[in-house]
């Protein structure tokens, strides 16, 4: 965990990959390769389980990270950097509404808001609007508040379930930007190795813009590839052993119940284009608790707790995760008391 | 002299301006992982493998991605030449490495869906919403969907209530568990609406069976008439044969 966390400067000398390393690193994909074909590991229940489970998270959220990196490196390349300054000029009570409403017009789920939102922090953007930007466009965009509605149609909670969530998510979000303050992207966002590594000028000018596009598309998708595989893990672990009925005999409790479906949220990684419909079959619990699902699963859960791993430092990492599981659990239980 | 003056200074211009370029390990090393990953979604279109790790809705996703990481592939293979080309580090080739691990082991596993493992551990479909309003559950053909929603509502149990002694046609796969007798099985199929993760679960207890004739996952088509009891409902068998797995395993609401 502390070589995730840990500022990943060039301090100490590293290892230069020889030709004997490359030996072992195809040994090893030849050998998973004979594992999995000759012995056929899926022949154990609880191993296919994980594996379906595993491969669907990661062949569902990789192609929404590509999406981000490439908003992310056009971003880059083709934005001019006084765009963001002069947005960044704004005053921060109008700043961070107006970055949580960006999320509308964003259709991505929350893998690809990460990339997006370093980028911006890179090319300028105040780093508590990236951050009110990163949280509240997952929860926002059209395609998951069409998705709640959807699941809820039919209930007498559905406008508590459709209109809770948007605005409680974007409460949560300028709640967490709000906190970010005045912090420098230097104090928030964690040096990407892909980039140290690249030198991105020829002879003292910069490469070609196309050039930079693909090396900046590139590096995004391996840097928060290598994190999401490292969330899907976990997640898969949890859902493939974790029986959802341990859940209902919490569902009664007022605090617990919300601070439960939170926390299965966390657990069980879900896009938050699909989420509601997990949310609505969990009929035992209340809308408050069903809130909490939906706001925090979006901002935090096992794939994003690897992401943010890796692309912030360690104490903003943190600070996202406890400010929006207080804002959340706050919210949804004014939410429960107000509507329930 | 005057010639070879301009042909010694023109070398030399043309020597700074473009000096030659080599390849560069790292983006070589990252071509490689996205090419692995293009391949992936490729291999899982043309074969119709997405249906196991996706719904219909979300299939879409996997000629985009394969479209996109193909062009990111090729657009880092044309940029992976520099000037100054640097090593990479071993750390990051095994990182590299582990990053093409998955895409090995969903290319060379056996084909396999979300089975009777995980049919006790995931919650019911509660889809009276989504998929089967009351009067849906009311009128029209049964399906799966209609009686797992008509399980999780009032309105729906009472639209499902009526239709007790009718005859269903069901396909899905056999769950037995420790306390289900020798002469049932529960026929089940999950609901996903994104991906396997989401996945909910629909399922019918059926009766008068042939003790021993089915175990765990396989596949079978129920014929019989349905009797809906509360929150649980019961086939009644007429016929039972095994069928192929569907190349559509799940249902998407």
């Amino acid at each position: 965990m502390d070589q995730l966390t840990a500022p990943v400067t060039t301090a100490g000398p590293r290892r230069v990959a020889d030709r004997r390393t490359m030996v072992g690193v195809a040994a090893m994909l030849v050998a998973v390769a004979l594992i999995v074909s000759v012995g056929d590991p899926g022949r154990i229940a609880w191993v296919r389980t994980f594996f379906v489970i595993f491969g669907s998270l990661l062949i569902q959220a990789l192609p929404f990270v590509m999406l981000g990196a490439f908003a992310a490196a056009l971003v880059e390349v083709f934005v001019p950097i006084g765009v963001f300054e002069k947005l960044g000029a704004l005053p921060r009570p109008l700043q961070l509404p107006a970055a949580a409403l960006a999320g509308l017009a964003f259709p991505i789920c929350e893998c690809g808001s990460v990339p997006v939102a370093r980028r911006l922090m890179q090319r300028g953007l105040m780093p508590s609007a990236a951050v009110t930007f990163m949280l509240a466009a997952p929860v926002l965009n059209p395609v998951v508040i069409a998705s709640t509605y959807v699941a809820f149609r039919g209930r007498s909670t559905l406008w508590t379930m459709v209109g809770g969530r948007f605005l409680l998510g974007m409460l949560v979000a300028i709640a967490v930007g709000w906190v970010v303050g005045n912090r420098s992207k230097e104090q928030l966002l964690k040096p990407n190795p892909e980039e140290e590594h690249e030198d991105l000028l020829e002879l003292g000018r910069p490469e070609a813009r196309w050039r930079r596009f693909f090396v900046h598309l590139g590096n995004d998708f391996l840097f928060m590839g290598r994190y999401l595989l490292l969330g899907a893990t976990i997640a898969a672990a949890i859902q493939t052993f974790l029986p959802t009925s341990l859940l209902t005999g919490v569902a009664a409790r007022p605090v617990i119940s919300v601070l439960t479906m939170m926390a299965l949220a966390a657990a069980l990684s879900l896009c938050s284009e699909s989420d509601a419909f997990v949310a609505a079959s969990f009929v035992q619990f209340g809308p408050a608790a069903q809130l909490g699902f939906l706001v925090f699963g979006p901002m935090v859960d096992m794939k994003l707790v690897a992401l943010y791993a890796g692309t912030f430092r360690r104490p903003f990492a943190r600070t996202v995760v406890v400010v929006s599981a207080v804002a959340t659990l706050v919210g949804a239980l004014w939410v429960g008391v107000a509507f329930g | 002299m005057s010639d070879a003056i301009v042909a010694r200074t023109g070398a030399r211009v043309l020597d700074e301006s473009a000096p030659p370029r080599r390849w560069s390990p790292t983006r070589l090393a990252g071509t490689i992982v996205l090419g692995a990953w293009a391949g992936l979604f490729w291999f899982l279109w043309l074969t119709g493998r997405e249906a196991f790790y996706l719904s219909t809705r979300t299939e879409w996703v996997v000629p985009v991605a394969a479209a996109l990481l193909t062009a990111a592939t090729i657009g880092r293979l044309a940029s992976a030449k520099v000037t100054t080309p640097k090593p990479i580090a071993a750390r990051e080739l095994w990182i590299m490495g582990l990053m093409v691990v998955p895409v090995v082991l969903v290319v060379f596993s056996h084909p396999a869906t979300l089975g009777s493992f995980s049919a006790g551990k995931r919650a019911g479909f509660s889809g009276t919403s989504v998929a089967a309003s009351a009067s849906d559950i009311g009128s029209g053909e049964l399906t799966l969907i209609d009686v797992a929603a008509g399980e999780t509502s009032p309105d729906g149990e009472r639209a499902l209530a009526k239709r007790a002694g009718e005859q269903v046609d069901f396909v899905g796969f056999v769950s037995i568990r420790d306390d289900t007798p020798a002469d049932e099985f529960l026929l089940a199929r999950y609901v996903v609406t994104c991906c396997v993760a989401d996945a909910t679960i629909a399922e019918v207890r059926v009766v008068n069976v042939t003790p021993g004739q089915f175990s765990n996952e396989d596949w079978v088509r129920v014929r019989g008439t349905i009797f809906p009891l509360g929150r649980e409902v019961i086939v009644d068998a007429s016929d039972v044969g095994a069928v192929d797995r569907p190349d559509h395993p799940y249902l998407t609401p």
